[in-house]
């Protein structure tokens, strides 16, 4: 390490401190998942009206109506007559890369597939996004900048 | 551990001369930070870029400034450009900088604590440009709201950022620390 006189930690009183800030990151921790429970978008049960358009590379807009009782995108997606996605499973769930046949990976497109819900940019992936009574859905073909 | 003592005017001095072995373990220490990042792409938010930026600051101090930038660069050239680029430019700085104002603790548990609160507070942290992004004509209030919904979002994945911070930096500081003194001892600094 660099210059300096270095600070150990030791001693009962060292100990106590440590205890105490690893009990503080405990109860920060309880805290995070406490404000998650409270305010995280809910998926709500029973029957919804929704729509999902996709937007395609040339701006070619298909909308998809459909009542639906998923609770979440990715099964309302596989509900709609007409729309079909591929993608990769992985840590963070599905990552969509093909949607109605057209591919838009980063790696081998430079493009990418963005999801937005009532206008404003899903928060989550598809197997986590609630699905609610009037949602708009649309999923738009992104060229990276 | 080695302890060194050198002027402020000294350090100075070396900030402006980078020597070609400086380059080379800067590069080094970027492709550490990299190899680590992929390796570990399958685990959601579980990473040692914290643990290798803690790490560094504390063995190589002024390098830092030059092993971020870099590592961002290459990120940036793997990854599509998006906010999280600039999330990048002042997460890892602030690491670095606190890591520097706290480089005479000697605890693995203190530096293990850190770990762990830089990977609690990191959506949070990467929250604040949505604050200014979503706030229409200067309404911060949306902004602030829209931020909000975009942390709490991610709030599982960052208890598991700081529980892996944590654990990974409670694994790896003493056998890390070991080898990282023979190397500068190897280097001759």
């Amino acid at each position: 390490m660099t210059e300096g006189k270095k600070q150990k930690v030791t001693g009962k009183q060292g100990a106590w401190k440590i205890g105490l800030g690893v009990l503080a990151l405990v109860v920060v921790v309880g805290f995070m998942a406490l404000l998650y429970a409270k305010f995280s978008a809910k998926p709500v049960e029973g029957s919804k009206e929704i729509t999902i358009e996709v937007v395609d590379n040339e701006k070619k807009s298909t909308v998809y109506e459909l009542k639906t009782d998923a609770e979440y995108l990715r099964q309302a997606m596989e509900e709609a007559e007409g729309l079909t996605f591929e993608g990769e499973e992985g840590q963070y769930g599905l990552s969509i890369s093909i949607v109605n046949g057209l591919r838009a990976d980063y790696t081998l497109d430079g493009a990418y597939w963005s999801f937005y819900v009532n206008d404003e940019y899903c928060n989550y992936g598809v197997d986590t996004q609630p699905v609610t009574d009037g949602d708009a859905f649309k999923i738009e073909y992104t060229a990276a900048q | 551990m080695i302890l060194r003592k050198s002027s402020p005017r000294k350090d100075k001095k070396k900030l402006l001369q980078l020597t070609v072995q400086d380059i080379t373990l800067i590069g080094m220490m970027v492709a550490v930070i990299e190899v680590c990042k992929m390796a570990m792409t399958f685990l959601p938010n579980i990473e040692l870029t914290t643990f290798w930026v803690i790490m560094f600051t504390l063995f190589f101090g002024w390098k830092i400034i030059f092993v971020i930038p870099v590592f961002i660069l290459i990120e940036a050239a793997i990854y599509p450009f998006g906010l999280w680029l600039l999330m990048y430019l002042y997460t890892w700085p602030l690491l670095a900088l606190i890591t520097h104002l706290l480089r005479k603790i000697d605890s693995v548990w203190i530096w293990s604590m850190i770990s762990a609160a830089f990977g609690l507070s990191f959506g949070l942290l990467c929250a604040i440009p949505y604050v200014f992004i979503n706030a229409p004509g200067g309404d911060l209030r949306a902004g602030v709201s829209a931020a909000f919904a975009w942390w709490i979002a991610g709030i599982p994945w960052d208890i598991t950022h700081g529980v892996a911070n944590f654990v990974l930096m409670l694994v790896l500081y003493y056998p890390v620390r070991k080898i990282m003194n023979m190397v500068k001892r190897n280097l001759g600094r």
